[in-house]
């Protein structure tokens, strides 16, 4: 390590240190000031540990969270960055609190959660072992571009990588990133067995829809959710490939399903959750976890943090749900419609830098399928927006409020008894949560 | 009793559906609904045979990405002469982003590989090799419709930069229009709308749906009346982004 990095390196510390004083999260900054002063600084830091990374649209906060208990009940030291600051600039942050003067990293395992446009970045400085890929879905197309761009960006490091890939074999766009390195020998794919309510024809917006080897239309002969199903070119084959994890009889209403003969409990009855859980078993196949540990970790542990986060005041529940796109509004809604009983929803809606400016996602969402619901209301800085896509998608206009302010907004939805869901997009979802907390401490007495 | 009627072609709705854009459908099918107008959707996409391009009021394309843009271009030239007598038989065309330049005379992508347009219309598109350069953001402009001046206001996500629009669709007030920083936005006729605005385009701007809807209901020979709507959510979601945008200016 030259002088020049040491000091940036002290530098950086001492950013840490002194935001941690004043009590403001370091999550960001003193890898944003690190980086622009020393844009190479990721590669000077000394990790001892195999690292393993998640990345995809959707999912990998959970999976990233689910996997570092998975190590911590075995007794591991874990360093993780659970809280999703999954940029470059969270990384050195990470890594500048935890780091010795001479730049080094010491635990049993790092499991980070990495956006994926910055996979390349972070582990062209860092020796990746393991990649776990969950999904591409559609997703803040104005911040990130076209789909594709994106798994190009994965694909081109994939291409020289030697590690081991964990795919969901059930998208496409996932599935062929096993053919990036056709030298690597250690490509591993999960898949979940068709579910109860899989559907022939697809039945929410989805990307997989032609053949990415062939360009021919793919084939499905079911859809789980979005472009997620069991598929194959009948020009080329692509899709057939050998699966190393399969999760097999899910039973959604029971909340259980297995995984190599064996039963588990699980914490949620969403299929979306089942894949997540499918990544999280195939990471716990692949590192030997123990089987009870695993098999504990699937019933009680708990995210939560805006996913499918609960809370209960009175004679009402909610339940507050993360969607940054529609593949994840989409989800909510699938889950709000098996619930059988009268329920209502509120939506969030902002549109800051982290959402993405572009609302137009939300034309997405299919709000037509909605079963039961008595009342909908909106907030956020584009109340309006998500109130004009629900009234066209034929819903009673008469039954939408719309609220800006969140206050408001969640002192109205209390205002009735019985089952609530919440949709939050990304900077919505813990103001959301906030509100919703201050709420239930402010009238938790009276009601 | 005879059914009011407005037939819509939606054309590849299963590859250019990149932002939302199917939405305009939803809104217009919603506004002539109320009016006691039904709307009949059909689709053409890669491989339909013997569509009768003539038959339909409306014909919609939407916005896609560079891959799909390339499967469906041979297609396209396929129909280039029905489209082009539906549009002399006074169809509307409706098209966004990718569908706007499809029309054109050419589409250099962002990869360097030039798609033939139909060379409907008169201008052509070049994107940037730079995938990093589009003109990203809201966007505000102001259109005439029959004499009436009117804001229409969505959001803009392109690389293409279109020249020779001779007749724009609205002269910007807030984004970057058809080139980076340009004045002018879309292209337009007595029966096409050519733009690069989703939101979708008709969520936001409701008196340009009932343009059209107006425009498609005369030709199909319901001279319908366009009755007024509740629009008191489209109005304050309007409100709302023009003080936030023009007013920063």
């Amino acid at each position: 390590m030259g002088l020049y990095n040491f000091l940036t390196l002290q530098f950086g510390k001492l950013i840490v240190k002194v935001l941690q004083l004043l009590h403001k999260g370091a999550g960001n900054l003193p890898g944003l000031i690190l980086l622009g002063i020393n844009k190479n600084i990721l590669g000077y830091f000394k990790v001892d540990c195999p690292i393993i990374a998640v990345t995809g649209t959707n999912g990998k906060t959970s999976v990233t969270n689910f996997v570092n208990h998975l190590f911590e009940q075995s007794g591991k030291n874990v360093i993780t960055n659970k809280l999703g600051n999954n940029l470059d600039t969270g990384i050195v942050s990470l890594f500048l609190k935890l780091c010795s003067p001479t730049g080094k990293i010491h635990a049993d395992y790092l499991v980070l959660e990495i956006d994926e446009s910055h996979v390349p970045v972070i582990f062209k400085k860092l020796k990746l072992e393991t990649l776990i890929v969950l999904n591409f879905f559609r997703d803040q197309l104005d911040r990130n571009g076209e789909v594709e761009t994106l798994i190009l960006k994965v694909k081109s490091f994939l291409e020289t990588f030697q590690g081991n890939v964990i795919l969901n074999a059930d998208d496409p766009n996932v599935a062929r990133l096993g053919q990036a390195n056709p030298e690597n020998k250690n490509v591993k794919y999960f898949s979940v067995e068709k579910y109860k309510y899989a559907t022939d024809k697809i039945h929410e917006v989805g990307e997989g829809k032609f053949c990415p080897v062939c360009g021919e239309a793919l084939e499905y002969e079911y859809y789980q959710y979005s472009h997620i199903g069991r598929f194959k070119c009948p020009k080329c084959g692509f899709g057939d490939n050998e699966i190393y994890l399969k999760v097999e009889n899910v039973d959604l209403e029971n909340r259980h399903f297995t995984v190599d003969g064996r039963e588990y409990n699980i914490n949620n009855q969403s299929i979306y959750y089942v894949y997540n859980m499918a990544a999280v078993c195939a990471a716990a196949k692949l590192y030997n976890i123990d089987g009870d540990i695993l098999r504990d970790t699937l019933d009680t542990f708990e995210v939560n943090n805006g996913r499918m986060e609960k809370f209960s005041i009175g004679k009402s529940n909610a339940v507050i749900n993360l969607a940054k796109n529609p593949v994840g509004a989409n989800m909510t809604i699938r889950v709000m419609n098996e619930t059988g009983c009268e329920k209502e929803l509120m939506f969030v809606l902002n549109d800051n830098l982290a959402d993405g400016y572009d609302v137009s996602w939300i034309w997405d969402i299919n709000f037509e399928v909605f079963k039961d619901v008595t009342r909908v209301i909106t907030s956020g800085r584009r109340a309006y927006d998500i109130a004009i896509r629900i009234k066209t998608s034929g819903y009673d206009p008469s039954k939408i409020e719309v609220y800006p302010d969140l206050d408001e907004a969640v002192e109205n939805l209390f205002s009735t008894d019985g089952e609530k869901f919440i949709i939050a997009n990304y900077t919505s979802v813990q103001p959301t949560r906030m509100a919703v907390i201050n709420y239930i401490e402010k009238n938790q007495r009276e009601k | 009793m005879i059914m009011k009627e407005i037939r819509i072609l939606h054309m590849y709705s299963d590859m250019l559906d990149l932002y939302g854009d199917n939405g305009n459908i939803e809104v217009l099918s919603y506004r002539a609904k109320a009016r006691g107008i039904e709307t009949v959707v059909e689709h053409h996409s890669v491989g339909t045979k013997d569509t009768d391009f003539s038959s339909y009021d409306l014909i919609y394309l939407g916005g896609g990405a560079d891959f799909e843009q390339q499967l469906l271009a041979e297609d396209l030239q396929s129909c280039r002469d029905e489209i082009m007598k539906a549009y002399d038989n006074g169809t509307f065309f409706l098209l966004i982003c990718g569908g706007y330049q499809l029309m054109g005379e050419y589409y250099k992508d962002s990869n360097g590989e030039v798609i033939n347009g139909l060379g409907m219309f008169p201008y052509h598109t070049a994107a940037s090799l730079n995938k990093n350069k589009r003109c990203i953001g809201n966007i505000i402009i102001e259109a005439e419709l029959n004499g009436e001046k009117y804001k229409v206001i969505g959001f803009e996500n392109h690389g293409g930069q279109t020249s020779q629009t001779e007749k724009p669709f609205g002269r910007v007030l807030y984004g970057n229009g058809n080139r980076f920083e340009s004045k002018d936005e879309g292209y337009f006729d007595k029966n096409v709308i050519a733009t690069y605005l989703h939101g979708p385009l008709l969520s936001k701007n409701p008196k340009l749906a009932d343009h059209i809807i107006k425009y498609c209901a005369e030709r199909s020979g319901n001279s319908a009346e366009i009755t007024p709507l509740d629009d008191t959510l489209e109005e304050k979601a309007r409100e709302i982004l023009f003080g936030r945008l023009i007013n920063l200016k």
